[in-house]
């Protein structure tokens, strides 16, 4: 569940379902548009929110990511082909974080699979694929079917979530924060979520009830909402590469051998999630093909600085080897925090140097920063990687 | 006539007892088509246990057939030109029986108003046409000299497979082009945006010849001759050779029958299990690897290749099935919706005509070549599900090109119509259109022929399909070189799964009889069982 990027171009973009009650938690007035939906960049400060959601709970309207409800008898094999999470293996209640590949093996989206009932499942994207789906779902007895505007979606992250969810109502939660229930006649449904490797819940009501939901949690103070900035931060210090920032998706991509192709997984830093021992899924006999074969490879960056630039260039022993996509100041790191797009050999250096973002400033040092996710991917890679309980991401 | 190409099911053809599961086989060739059997033929050849399972006759939709009493004909296709050569060496075809009754014809093509261009069958040699204006010879000598250059070099570029999955066609294209000079893969480029009236209205001013190039780069084309990437379709049909003659037409002794007895014979040498009533229900894909094939009767044939050479539909959305397959290879298969297809017509005609152009004309190739701006309405019409007022239509006499003599003073001829809307299932009323327009369009060059016709017989995409259990789609004109790149390459990289592999209709590029693609299945199932792989 991580948000793709800003929309260039914000012609009147739809309010989510939620967007109504957040608003009216919304000081600084700051909003962008992503995938077509108004979010909020912004509530109070980000340095508040980056602490609601390390210290308590953070509540972040998640109506601008794609949502589907996929039902029939075949969902979990045409869920097994569409994206690499283990959906046949989910019992009810659990989430998988997965890839969408296209047959090359490159990387289309991150998507999270829940299931909710024996043959309903919710799949959440960066993007929207409503016409994948509905491609892929010919000749099975499946229906995909979009229910982004259809439903309020509100992401909580936090060690205080489970305060979140006994405001909302839902009291008997599962281990894995899954519940579902019926308050004072509203549906409401939780299923666990991460974003990146953060681990959060997904509150889900009928877009009718966002108010009333909104307003039980906000009257017993539970959580603060958490813009798109704040977002930003928690995702790079968590390690999570955001779909059309730090790398270019493989339906998006103008194709040839250039900055502008698509990514394997295992150049992404997520082979974990398209582990090759897992059953079929999209893409992955290519995968096999491509396996060894990764040019380039995005790498999480602790910076010695106060700021970067995306676009700044990457040296190793002053060769340029790359360039950062993404940056942020990480308070808990007390330096930024960046995601730098390298040449798959020389990733495998640990020090490197930045420049600035003003020439005259010179070169900041650089080195390797070990990220949850960074962590998956090196026990996946390494043989304590090999066993079912390091590449299974379910929750 | 040869032998029937096509032999009933006996004890040799035996079906598979239901529910058994047979193992010990090295490979298994789904398809009993012309493609099937050349693939099982290589593999057979090779020394491999090869079994070939069909539900259809042997020769799929080529075969004999009475069309009328006591008069047979041959479906499918009427003449080569693309028959791959090296097919023709490996598999020792002229020693199992095919040979030519030309192996370069001479064409006729007829225009409007009643004119006549006798075209020699060498294409190189223009002097030998009937053209009156020196310029003219010339200005069609040079033209044709180009295209035929220009032709042999892009044959890398029509092999199955030259263009790996996914990549993009110009720089496909690049790469097959690498033995040319620059200035020759820069005018195939140019020639590669073409379209087919334009490349042609550049060189030649002559309307007649125009007319008759244009009936032959539009012939059996999906693609319109005025739109971009037509004319390559021409350079196509230049790059193949028959008879060992590059761009010629040839005639082989008994028609396309003949070829599907030849390579039967080849196939029964190289030991070929064949079973035919064999259909088979799905390909057993486990992991990334075929597995075998399970059958209609319920049992399994196991074997570490499969090779399927019948149409792409039907193999990976029916067979495979869809949730074993790319997405982006389902959308490419699902996005096929063919508009236009070629006829095929055999007439019967009542007595031979006595007259000597007459007689020297029906040992020749007979083209009708419309008006360019009528091919051109044609291609429309036919896309928006009308009949054309006009169309090309191109005719042979197999009785007269075999020197035989005629049925009982009947006489076989046939011919191929394009461009026709193309209809899963045209029910009676469009069938009567259409014959009405064939007939038309042959009466507007052979005026009164048409008075001594007995029977008719009209063969559309849909009986074609019937006659072999493919999908009627698959016998449509093939679309643009472009579409028509992009869909080999995808369907030929058999989605990656290891130990099989595909050779229909869609992992060629043109019309008409090829085995090119057979012959590249073959040798990658031969290249992975010797390593091991398969």
């Amino acid at each position: 569940m991580i948000f793709p990027e800003e929309d260039i171009v914000a012609d009147a973009p739809r309010p989510t379902p939620l967007m109504i009650a957040v608003a009216s938690a919304s000081e600084a007035n700051l909003w962008t548009s992503v995938n077509g939906w108004t979010a909020a960049r912004v509530y109070s400060s980000v340095s508040d929110e980056y602490e609601a959601a390390k210290n308590l709970a953070a509540l972040a309207d998640l109506g601008p990511l794609s949502r589907y409800a996929v039902r029939g008898a075949a969902a979990p094999e045409f869920l097994n082909r569409l994206t690499t999470a283990p959906a046949a293996h989910l019992t009810i209640g659990e989430s998988a974080r997965g890839l969408m590949l296209d047959d090359a093996g490159l990387v289309i989206d991150l998507t999270e699979v829940s299931r909710v009932s024996d043959d309903l499942f919710i799949v959440a994207s960066s993007h929207p694929h409503g016409r994948r789906m509905r491609l892929a779902a010919r000749g099975m007895d499946v229906e995909a079917v979009d229910i982004s505007g259809e439903v309020a979606a509100l992401g909580v992250f936090g060690p205080q979530a489970s305060g979140v969810l006994a405001a909302a109502g839902l009291k008997s939660v599962s281990e894995t924060m899954a519940a579902s229930g019926v308050l004072r006649g509203v549906e409401t449904a939780a299923r666990p979520i991460q974003f990146g490797a953060l681990e959060g819940v997904e509150l889900i009501f009928p877009k009718e009830e966002a108010l009333t939901i909104w307003e039980r949690i906000m009257r017993r103070s539970a959580g603060a909402p958490i813009g798109l900035d704040a977002l930003e931060i928690l995702r790079l210090e968590g390690g999570a590469p955001r779909p059309g920032v730090d790398f270019v998706t493989a339906d998006r991509a103008l194709g040839g051998d250039g900055a502008n192709r698509g990514l394997t997984p295992e150049e992404l830093g997520l082979a974990h999630l398209a582990p090759l021992d897992r059953g079929w899924f999209n893409g992955r006999r290519a995968l096999r093909e491509l396996a060894a074969r990764g040019a380039r490879r995005l790498v999480s960056l602790a910076i010695d600085e106060e700021q970067s630039a995306a676009g700044a260039a990457v040296y190793l022993n002053e060769k340029p080897i790359g360039r950062i996509t993404s940056w942020a100041w990480s308070p808990a790191r007390k330096r930024v925090v960046a995601f730098a797009d390298l040449d798959a050999v020389a990733a495998m250096d640990g020090e490197f140097a930045v420049s600035a973002p003003s020439p005259s400033a010179g070169r900041a040092r650089a080195r390797k920063l070990e990220t949850p996710e960074s962590l998956l991917a090196e026990a996946y890679a390494g043989e304590a990687g090999r066993d079912r309980a390091a590449t299974d991401f379910r929750r | 006539m040869n032998e029937p190409a096509t032999e009933p099911p006996s004890a040799e053809f035996g079906a598979q007892a239901p529910g058994r599961i047979e193992g010990g086989i090295d490979a298994i060739v789904i398809g009993a088509g012309i493609d099937g059997l050349a693939a099982a033929t290589y593999l057979g050849k090779a020394g491999l246990h090869t079994v070939l399972v069909g539900g259809a006759g042997l020769g799929g939709r080529i075969g004999e057939r009475e069309i009328a009493p006591g008069v047979l004909g041959v479906d499918g296709e009427h003449l080569l030109t693309t028959l791959d050569p090296e097919v023709i060496a490996d598999l020792d075809l002229y020693r199992h029986g095919l040979s030519f009754a030309a192996r370069r014809l001479d064409t006729t093509y007829f225009f409007d108003h009643g004119e006549a261009l006798k075209f020699d069958g060498d294409l190189a040699q223009a002097a030998q046409l009937s053209l009156e204006d020196d310029d003219d010879r010339e200005a069609l000598n040079g033209f044709i000299g180009e295209l035929l250059e220009l032709a042999a070099y892009l044959r890398p570029a029509f092999e199955p497979a030259a263009f790996t999955r996914g990549e993009n066609a110009r720089r496909g294209l690049e790469k097959a082009l690498g033995g040319a000079p620059p200035e020759k893969a820069a005018l195939i480029q140019r020639y590669l945006y073409s379209s087919a009236t334009d490349a042609i209205a550049a060189r030649i001013d002559a309307n007649e010849i125009r007319m008759s190039l244009l009936a032959e780069a539009a012939f059996r084309s999906g693609a319109a001759p005025h739109e971009p990437f037509s004319f390559m379709t021409y350079l196509r049909r230049l790059a193949g050779e028959a008879a060992g003659l590059q761009g010629a037409v040839a005639y082989p002794e008994g028609g396309a029958a003949a070829v599907v007895a030849a390579l039967r014979r080849a196939a029964q040498a190289a030991n070929v299990d064949m079973r035919l009533q064999t259909p088979v229900k799905s390909i057993l894909v486990e992991g990334d690897r075929v597995g075998g094939v399970r059958l209609e009767t319920g049992g399994q044939l196991r074997a570490p290749i499969v090779i399927a050479a019948t149409d792409a539909q039907r193999v990976f959305l029916q067979m495979i099935g869809p949730a074993k397959i790319g997405i982006e290879l389902q959308r490419m298969l699902m996005a096929e919706r063919p508009e236009i297809c070629t006829g095929r017509a055999q007439l019967v005609l009542k007595g031979v005509p006595q007259d000597d152009a007459t007689r020297e004309n029906m040992k020749r190739r007979l083209v009708y070549a419309p008006p360019v701006e009528a091919v051109t309405t044609a291609f429309l019409d036919a896309r928006a599900g009308r009949v054309p007022e006009k169309m090309i239509i191109e005719a042979v006499f197999p009785g007269s090109l075999e020197g035989e003599r005629p049925f009982d003073g009947r006489m076989l001829m046939s011919v191929m119509a394009h461009p026709l809307p193309f209809d899963a299932a045209p029910g009676d009323k469009k069938r009567k259109k259409i014959k009405k327009a064939v007939l038309r369009n042959i009466e507007s060059f052979a005026g009164g022929l048409t008075n001594r016709i007995e029977t008719i017989d009209i063969r559309l995409p849909e009986d074609e399909a019937a006659a072999t259990g493919a999908s009627p789609s698959s016998f449509a004109a093939r679309p643009g070189i472009i579409r028509q790149w992009a869909l080999a390459a995808a369907t030929a990289a058999s989605d990656r799964i290891n130990g099989f592999y595909f050779c229909g209709p869609e992992a060629e590029i043109g019309p008409g009889i090829s085995c090119s693609a057979a012959r590249g299945a073959a040798r990658a199932a031969l290249r992975a069982y010797r390593k091991g792989a398969a």
